[in-house]
């Protein structure tokens, strides 16, 4: 294993890996509190069908990522702002539409394109020394933003309304928060693909959610088991030669069952303070 | 001063906190409240009422500045509704209606009140000891200090209910908006919630915007009830409100005043 160690590819990947785990565990709480899950899974399919127009029309396809990720949830968000139709439906629609797209633009293709498929199944262990600067830059972009804001966000995932009619510009900070995961979900298309990566959001921030009731601890534990799955996934992935996304993926899922079987806030549910 | 709002009011010669000139609110085609003519004083204790679907909600998220009015006018501390800013805001406390509150999310109850700082703090700002100490005080306001430390979701619906107060008078309002403060709580509870209202109104001086579908609970306590169904049928002291004749043009003929001045409904005991 130190062998491998050794190699250049396997310090990027472990060091891509790292990074991705923990921006979107770290966003993941936010996502989960918010109760944008399915925001995000059709997120990964929006950017993946960027990704195939960029290598169909010989364009960047990271920052065609962004363009379709950025358009399905302003869209999505502005749906629901208007209150026109459920969320999820609205999603509904556009995942499939863009999951269209993408499987649309792949087969225009002249010829078998293995890159396009590394950004839909994941392939962390052939990222550039270039896909990893841009994946730092956005991560700390993102991360700041989170810190910075992170009590405007706190709020409207808890209340959105509420945080309004207090004085909190709520519709600018869900519109940030949508942006956000959008830039997560485009860092992380390389590393676990567009199929998973949602899975790298959700599972950390909700194994961690099974297990305090402080948003702080739950961000930490968060963040903890993100970077942990996706380093000992990649280095699993290495060892076994199986693929990094399902490796880590499964993983993290081990872990939130576990989680879930031994929740203490399973033992409080009953349990109401009693005052005088 | 001719129109329906003006009439009784305890506070003439002030200037209004909040006023509404012939505003309406809704969509075109669907218009929850017609032609609201309505000033409210500061210190002024209102209770709102009528049936369901009579625009009371409505009335609360417009004077809190959500929705501006489609036509007429609205203002709250001398600004056009659609110009109020965060911070302005931020001097309106709010409860809304009781929902759901997961009782798993990661928030405790010196946290839910501390939330009621941020509007004021504005962005890009921590808040600091002085916001911690506002956010003690007005726990202990309500009587939830020593509770600091509870997860949010432990608590009882009356607990919660306290704890929600709080975060609003974390803020430091002017005014407090209460809808259904009492809905799903139990006699006893129904009752602490609202002499903690009266308490806060008296105390802080605050002025308090009350809804309820419980009539006789407050009719003793407010300076002025507003009567409600899409138009404003009445407003002014309860026992000018609370008339026989104008009851039923809200209610319909099930709801009488019995001699002790109570409003029941009909034919109570059979519906039950």
């Amino acid at each position: 294993m130190l062998d491998l160690l050794a190699y250049d590819f396997m310090q990027r990947s472990l060091l891509a890996a790292a990074m991705v785990g923990g921006l979107c565990s770290i966003i993941g709480v936010f996502v989960v509190l918010r109760g944008l899950a399915f925001v995000g899974a059709g997120t990964s399919h929006a950017a993946f069908a960027g990704v195939a127009l960029g290598y169909l029309m010989g364009w960047p396809p990271l920052l065609l990522a962004i363009v379709f990720g950025l358009a399905t949830v302003w869209i999505t968000g502005w749906v629901e702002e208007r209150g026109r139709m459920k969320l999820d439906v609205s999603i509904g629609i556009l995942y499939t539409t863009t999951m269209a797209l993408g499987i649309l633009f792949i087969g225009l293709m002249k010829s078998y394109n293995a890159e396009v498929y590394g950004y839909l199944f994941g392939s962390v262990l052939s990222v550039t020394p270039e896909e990893l600067r841009i994946i730092g830059a956005l991560s700390v972009l993102v991360l700041s933003l989170l810190l910075l804001f992170a009590k405007e966000l706190y709020f409207i995932a808890f209340d959105q309304e509420m945080a309004e009619a207090s004085g909190v510009p709520a519709r600018q900070m869900f519109f940030l928060l949508l942006t956000l995961v959008a830039l997560t979900v485009v860092v992380s298309l390389k590393t676990v693909g567009a199929i998973l990566v949602f899975a790298m959001i959700l599972i950390p921030a909700s194994t961690a959610y099974q297990l305090t009731h402080s948003l702080r601890t739950l961000t930490l534990y968060s963040a903890c088991f993100g970077i942990t799955t996706s380093v000992v996934g990649v280095l699993i992935s290495a060892i076994w030669d199986v693929p990094s996304g399902p490796a880590i993926v499964l993983l993290a899922t081990a872990i939130f069952f576990a989680a879930v079987l031994f929740s203490p806030k399973r033992a409080t549910h009953t349990g109401v303070v009693h005052s005088h | 001063m001719s129109s329906d709002g003006t009439e009784g009011s305890v506070s003439t010669g002030r200037s209004p906190i909040i006023r509404f000139d012939h505003a309406s609110f809704g969509f075109p085609g669907l218009i929850a409240l017609k032609d609201i003519s309505l000033p409210i004083y500061d210190g002024e204790f209102v209770g709102v009422i009528g049936p369901n679907g009579s625009g009371k909600t409505t009335l609360c998220r417009a004077v809190l500045g959500l929705l501006p009015p489609v036509e007429g006018h609205l203002h709250i501390f001398d600004c056009a509704c659609s110009e109020l800013r965060c911070h302005h805001r931020a001097q309106i406390g709010y409860l809304p209606q009781k929902g759901v509150v997961d009782r798993n999310f990661p928030v405790t109850v010196l946290e839910t009140v501390m939330m009621g700082r941020y509007g004021a703090l504005g962005l890009l700002k921590r808040p600091g000891k002085k916001d911690r100490q506002i956010a003690m005080d007005a726990l202990a306001q309500v009587d939830m200090a020593s509770h600091k430390d509870t997860a949010l979701g432990h608590l009882s619906g009356g607990q919660q209910q306290r704890v929600f107060i709080a975060r609003a008078l974390a803020q430091q309002p002017k005014v407090l908006i209460l809808d259904e403060p009492t809905t799903g709580l139990d006699i006893t509870m129904q009752h602490n919630v609202i002499e903690l209202v009266q308490h806060l109104h008296d105390e802080l001086k605050l002025t308090v915007l009350l809804i309820t579908h419980d009539i006789n609970m407050i009719r003793s306590r407010v300076d002025r009830l507003v009567l409600l169904k899409t138009r404003l049928y009445a407003a002014g002291p309860p026992a000018d409100v609370l008339k026989p004749e104008i009851l039923h043009q809200v209610y319909g003929k099930e709801l009488v005043i019995t001699e002790k001045d109570l409003v029941i409904v009909e034919d109570y005991h059979h519906h039950h």
